[in-house]
């Protein structure tokens, strides 16, 4: 039995992690070496033509570059105001008494259930009124707070002793001057976990950008991969070259900080992980 | 629950607001405070939430196109009758269905299995751990790049299961067959997601006591006996949590299927729901339209976790 487990665990990590090892490689082989039976799992040399290939596009434009800083600007942008508004409205309604709060914090709370895929195109037309159509401000708009990010920051700050806030208080300190220096400094690990998920999930956006992004300068980096996949003279070798260069920033997040990965993805559970 | 809410919360926001401003005194300031910190968020959350799901149901009600100079036109439950008439629209239910059963029973139910695995061991937990959470890290358009070139006919998916079955040569037709493709798109996501759930079961299963095993195998419970009236009862409310988040997350799976297509599959097959959405509203601009579509999408997973819901209440075990 035991060695049944193992052999279980190992095989599932090998299927696991195939898939990674053939990006890898295969970015780095001539596209005749990768469809070549049997698979050659370790490449003879760097074929770095790829990811020049890759980058420069089938149209030479560069584009992708481009694409690369609208990623990281959009996501930086949307965890920034995330992590902000999210923090500030968990502290309200986690550490101030008022009428309707439970209400509020309930109606927040409903709202994880409406999926964007159904709120998609009255959104889209708002965006459209309010001119944000192909811009940053449209890609960015309609997530600058999440109802999961208000949850997640009220559960970490109800346990936050009052007894800190009220020695603040005292010592004469005013209430935004409490949640700037002491609620923020204090709440780390939580911004951080809020923080990576954010980010990913935008690094991931792929059906809002498609909506709002029209020209290639406005593209996010999910869309010129779709573009570059399904061009006709594109290079396998290349085509696995721009899915690298995509993956290589979020990867390093993940194997540097991946206890608040970890620690995000088990928040409903409403458990320590 | 939401919707319902929306007139009565506002009303008290208001009166709330009124009391507050005028009034004085320490508690009242600090509730002033309160509103205050949250008011951004509210505010946004009614234009870019609440506004959104009550304009969906309004749209779905009209024939209206983007860009049309055509004012819209109320037509009642037209866009529905059109849809629940329409065999494209019940094509993509059912691929949306097929998609969803075929990959979220398996998620669970494998999930589980390395959860329990992996507790098992004394050594390598961690590494299992973020080795099986690692796919979910990717964005699921390179995930769907990188299968894409491995399901391609002269791809690893056709050399790996020819060795399994032992049959050199054969093209399985991974992205042509529309069995296949169906079939595909369901193994790019169970590769992508399993390990995000077990992560999950694994919380819940830490969770559990010790001291509930012990009192078992004391009671001469065995692996397996410990196993089903033991960590299977106790675990139901982590279980419950993984089916209804893994179910929902296929529900709204878009980004395969549409690199898919892109990449050149036949669309018939898994043309689901959020894609059949996303061209309706770019390819043919009726956004009453689709407008009905996602709210019966909405209505379907509101439906399937109600039926979860109920499924696991009537199982629920006694002790």
């Amino acid at each position: 039995m035991d060695i049944f487990i193992w052999a279980v665990l190992i095989i599932a990590a090998a299927y696991i992690f195939a898939p990674f090892v053939f990006m890898f490689t295969a970015s780095a082989m001539p596209a005749g070496d990768i469809m070549k039976m049997p698979y050659r799992w370790i490449p003879k040399g760097f074929y770095w033509q790829n990811y020049w290939q890759g980058i420069r596009g089938n149209d030479g434009s560069f584009i992708y570059l481009r694409n690369i800083l609208n990623s990281l600007i959009v996501a930086s942008a949307v965890t920034t105001t995330t992590v902000f508004l999210s923090a500030l409205t968990g502290f309200g309604l986690a550490k101030y008494q008022f009428k309707g709060r439970h209400l509020v914090f309930m109606m927040i709370l409903a709202t994880i259930m409406i999926p964007f895929e159904v709120i998609m195109i009255p959104l889209y037309l708002i965006v459209m009124k309010l001119g944000f159509q192909d811009s940053y401000l449209g890609l960015i708009t309609p997530f600058v707070v999440s109802a999961f990010g208000i949850f997640l920051m009220r559960q970490y700050y109800i346990t936050f002793p009052d007894a800190m806030l009220d020695a603040a208080r005292i010592d004469g300190a005013s209430e935004p001057m409490i949640f700037r220096r002491i609620i923020l400094p204090n709440s780390i690990p939580a911004i951080a976990t809020l923080a990576i998920l954010t980010f990913k999930s935008q690094w991931d956006n792929l059906l809002w950008p498609l909506l709002v992004a029209q020209t290639e300068e406005m593209k996010t980096i999910p869309l010129y991969i779709v573009r570059f996949t399904a061009e006709k003279h594109t290079d396998e070798g290349a085509m696995m070259a721009v899915a690298a260069i995509a993956s290589i920033p979020i990867l390093i997040l993940f194997l540097r900080l991946s206890k608040y990965f970890i620690g995000g993805a088990v928040v409903f559970t409403g458990k320590k992980g | 629950m939401g919707l319902r809410l929306i007139p009565v919360s506002f009303f008290t926001l208001i009166w709330d607001m009124k009391g507050r401003i005028f009034s004085s005194g320490i508690e009242h300031k600090k509730a002033r405070w309160g509103w205050t910190f949250i008011i951004p968020s509210l505010v946004f959350f009614s234009l870019f939430s609440f506004y959104p799901i009550l304009n969906a149901l309004y749209t779905s009600l009209f024939r209206k196109k983007l860009l049309s100079l055509d004012p819209p036109r109320f037509i009642g439950f037209d866009n529905y009758v059109y849809l629940l008439q329409s065999p494209d629209f019940w094509n993509s239910i059912r691929a949306t269905v097929v998609f969803t059963l075929g990959t979220f029973v398996p998620i669970v139910v494998f999930s589980l299995i390395f959860a329990l695995f992996i507790m098992s061991r004394k050594r390598f937990q961690k590494f299992f751990q973020m080795a099986y959470y690692s796919p979910a890290v990717l964005s699921s358009v390179v995930v769907a790049a990188i299968w894409l070139l491995m399901l391609d006919p002269r791809g690893l998916a056709n050399q790996w299961l020819n060795f399994i079955l032992n049959t050199p040569g054969i093209d399985h037709k991974w992205l042509a067959n529309s069995a296949m493709v169906q079939i595909s798109t369901m193994m790019v996501y169970f590769w992508k997601y399993v390990g995000y759930f077990t992560i999950i079961f694994l919380v819940g299963l830490g969770s559990i006591p010790k001291s509930i095993h012990e009192a078992a195998r004391t009671d001469g419970a065995t692996g397996w006996t410990d196993f089903l009236y033991i960590t299977l009862p106790l675990l139901k409310p982590t279980t419950v949590l993984v089916s209804i988040m893994s179910m929902l997350q296929c529900l709204k799976t878009f980004s395969t299927q549409y690199l898919f297509t892109q990449g050149g599959a036949p669309m018939e097959p898994i043309n689901v729901i959020t894609l059949n959405l996303y061209h309706t509203t770019i390819r043919d601009r009726s956004i009453g339209l689709a407008s009905a579509m996602s709210i019966i999408l909405f209505c379907m997973m509101l439906f399937f976790t109600w039926l979860q819901f109920k499924t696991f209440r009537s199982e629920e075990v006694q002790y």
